[in-house]
């Protein structure tokens, strides 16, 4: 059964089909929590995550992604567990991070560092060529010139790399699909 | 020690079902083995406190079950898995769990949990909400496996578990075995020689309401030796001994 | 296929489920599971275990047979018909019927004969006997209450409406009694209704009247004196030898 026919079947009140749900579902959700909550927490998102999507199940709409509406709902419950802790548990490296704005809400932050990492990952290992040329041009803000030098390649290529990584991650987030999953697996 | 047992004997009629075993059990799993008729049965029943023993002395979880407070104490901390064990055929086997744990008195608030840690750990996880009237005969017992274990019981008695499981099933029972008796003492009554070899750490061989041995499985296997009826080590320790013991 | 075959072992979910290495995802799967599993009681037994001081008693009440809804509508239609009949013909059969439909419910409240899992039952913390006796009051309470409430609403006289609460008392006890000691309700249900029978017909031979069962004062200490031998009879065949004598 596809996910879609799964969360039909959650609806209808078919607990197994939560418990398959369940299967497939939550080994990414928790790699990806883990990057913005300890692991007990994680637990207890994930716990009432599930709860959630039993309840609500009847609300899900086929056209969306099923990865996606789970991640939500687990969004919503650990962006609540983070604003009932407060400032103090926001004490993540994601947050301490050097670009200097501050978020209107930490919480969100945080959680859109999570995905933004998820998205990264989906450019390939690092030191590979479109996460280099994304780390090189967005992250360290150099010119086209000065990454054609450092990388050793023609203007053109690192041109077309970096519209490579902008596709990509723009897919990754707006999937919201497992890509955490080779994430999780290098832990 | 969880099981202490004084020369206890039960008589029905003119009949010693039981007569004079003693006993004493810490941690651990412990198999009893035995022809029909041995009197593995009433033993179970008597440690389970359903059956009253004629004479000797009992205690068991370091209490005596003749009184009723003590008796209390003792079957908070039980599980037993009678040999036959009837169902309720319109409850789920939530329900079924739950119904038992509740009349073990556990607190409510750590129920819903502890029954769906037992469903789970025998394998039944995604017949949870079935009503018991469609399950098979292997899938009963398992039922009754998780009624058994359902409040982590400090003394564990099951008679004949395997009866109706799947050589698979069996395998991942004797694991649960293993799990269980690391910190609580499990007896386990079967004729499946096999059962005793893979799990126990200590082997009593019953015939005729007497314990006629008491030892390892490696000490019965020893005593097989020479032996002739039996296709394996065990089985020729197990007719060695109980040859020895009619003779 | 079987689910056994479906199944394939206690796995469970380990080891198909593998997060990262510090989150116990069966742990987290078990509280879900919890949750989604567990029955919500009712009202009633929620009422019922707080009054009682037990959950678990009050779960063995609420599965009793004869306190299911079939069995008790059952009762109230019989009931029911007792008040017309007696609307109709002026003779009060509420009051010689509510005995023996008490006596049938007791009967069906209890025992091996009606428990599968009996011997299971009888190794509970919440002991068999607690259960016994906190069911025969419930079935006898209810019985009691739907009768009266019958009783009063055929426009008997106050002596009929309450002059069959002590013959349903013995009788109870005496289908009770025969249930247990024979392990078989439908014997019990024989025995009570037989009981009942006789006494009606030696009411009616003493005294001329259908009704001498349940309005002739001298019956009345026979009926207790029956109704304690008995109970006294359940108490010694429910209980569990003190020691190791």
């Amino acid at each position: 059964m596809d996910d879609d026919e799964l969360i039909a079947a959650v609806a209808g009140g078919d607990d197994t089909a939560l418990r398959e749900l369940f299967a497939r579902h939550a080994p990414w959700l928790a790699a990806r929590l883990r990057g913005v909550l300890p692991a007990s927490e994680v637990e207890d998102v994930l716990q009432e995550t599930f709860l959630a999507v039993w309840r609500g199940a009847g609300r899900y709409r086929p056209e969306g992604s099923a990865g996606g509406w789970v991640w939500g709902i687990a969004r919503r419950q650990a962006a609540q567990w983070l604003r009932r802790r407060g400032p103090a548990e926001l004490l993540l490296p994601a947050l301490t991070a050097a670009d200097g704005r501050n978020p209107d809400d930490p919480a969100e932050a945080a959680l859109s560092r999570a995905e933004v990492a998820c998205a990264v990952s989906a450019l390939g290992p690092e030191g590979g060529p479109a996460r280099e040329t994304w780390r090189l041009m967005y992250v360290e803000d150099r010119s086209v010139a000065e990454v054609a030098e450092l990388m050793g390649v023609p203007e053109g290529t690192v041109k077309s790399r970096a519209y490579r990584a902008r596709e990509l991650m723009r897919a990754a987030l707006r999937r919201h699909e497992p890509v955490g999953r080779e994430a999780a697996n290098d832990r | 020690m969880n099981v202490e047992l004084t020369e206890l004997t039960r008589k029905f009629g003119h009949t010693r079902a039981v007569a004079g075993v003693s006993l004493e059990a810490g941690p651990g799993v412990f198999g009893l083995l035995g022809p029909n008729g041995a009197g593995k049965t009433s033993l179970l029943r008597m440690m389970a406190t359903v059956l009253p023993p004629t004479s000797g002395t009992l205690h068991l979880l370091g209490r005596d079950p003749g009184g009723y407070g003590p008796r209390r104490e003792i079957r908070r901390r039980l599980g037993y898995l009678p040999q036959n064990l009837g169902y309720y055929p319109g409850f789920t086997v939530t329900d079924f769990v739950e119904y038992f744990a509740l009349l073990k008195d556990m607190p409510p608030r750590q129920v819903p949990r502890a029954v769906a840690t037992a469903i789970e750990h025998v394998g039944l996880g995604d017949r949870a909400r079935s009503k018991l009237r469609t399950l098979s005969g292997g899938m009963l017992r398992r039922v009754g496996i998780a009624q058994a274990i359902v409040n982590e019981p400090e003394l564990l008695l099951l008679d004949e578990p395997t009866a109706g499981l799947d050589p698979e099933q069996r395998v991942s029972f004797r694991a649960l075995l293993r799990d269980f008796g690391q910190w609580s003492t499990v007896i386990v009554s079967t004729h499946l020689v096999e059962d005793v070899a893979a799990a126990c750490t200590e082997v009593m061989l019953m015939d005729a309401g007497r314990i006629v041995f008491h030892g390892t499985p490696a000490d019965l296997i020893a005593r097989g030796e020479g032996h002739g009826v039996g296709d394996a080590p065990l089985e020729r320790g197990y007719s060695a001994v109980l040859t020895a013991a009619r003779s | 296929m079987t689910g056994d075959e479906l199944t394939g072992g206690y796995e469970g979910l380990a080891g198909r489920v593998l997060g990262p290495h510090d989150v116990d995802l069966d742990r987290v799967w078990l509280g879900v599971a919890a949750q989604v599993w567990r029955r919500q009681p009712g009202p009633v037994e929620r009422a019922a275990g707080r009054l009682l001081r037990s959950p678990g008693l009050a779960r063995a009440l609420m599965t009793t047979p004869s306190l299911l809804l079939g069995w008790v509508i059952a009762t109230a239609t019989v009931l029911l018909a007792g008040v017309g009949v007696t609307l109709g013909t002026g003779t009060p059969w509420v009051g010689l019927i509510a005995p023996a439909l008490a006596a049938a419910g007791i009967a069906y409240a209890y025992g091996p004969g009606i428990d599968p899992a009996w011997e299971l039952s009888q190794s509970m913390a919440i002991s068999d006997r607690m259960v016994l006796l906190v069911r025969a009051l419930a079935v006898f309470g209810l019985n009691a209450a739907l009768g009266l409430a019958a009783s009063a609403a055929s426009g008997a006289a106050a002596a009929v409406t309450f002059g069959w609460l002590v013959p349903m008392t013995a009788i109870c006890a005496l289908a009770l009694a025969t249930a247990t000691v024979t392990r078989s309700p439908n014997v019990g249900v024989a025995a009570g209704a037989t009981g009942w029978v006789i006494a009606i017909l030696a009411g009616m031979d003493a005294e001329g009247q259908l009704t001498a069962a349940i309005t002739d004062s001298a019956f009345i200490v026979p009926y207790l004196a029956l109704a304690i031998c008995c109970g006294a009879i359940v108490l010694l065949v429910t209980r569990i030898p003190r020691g190791a004598s």
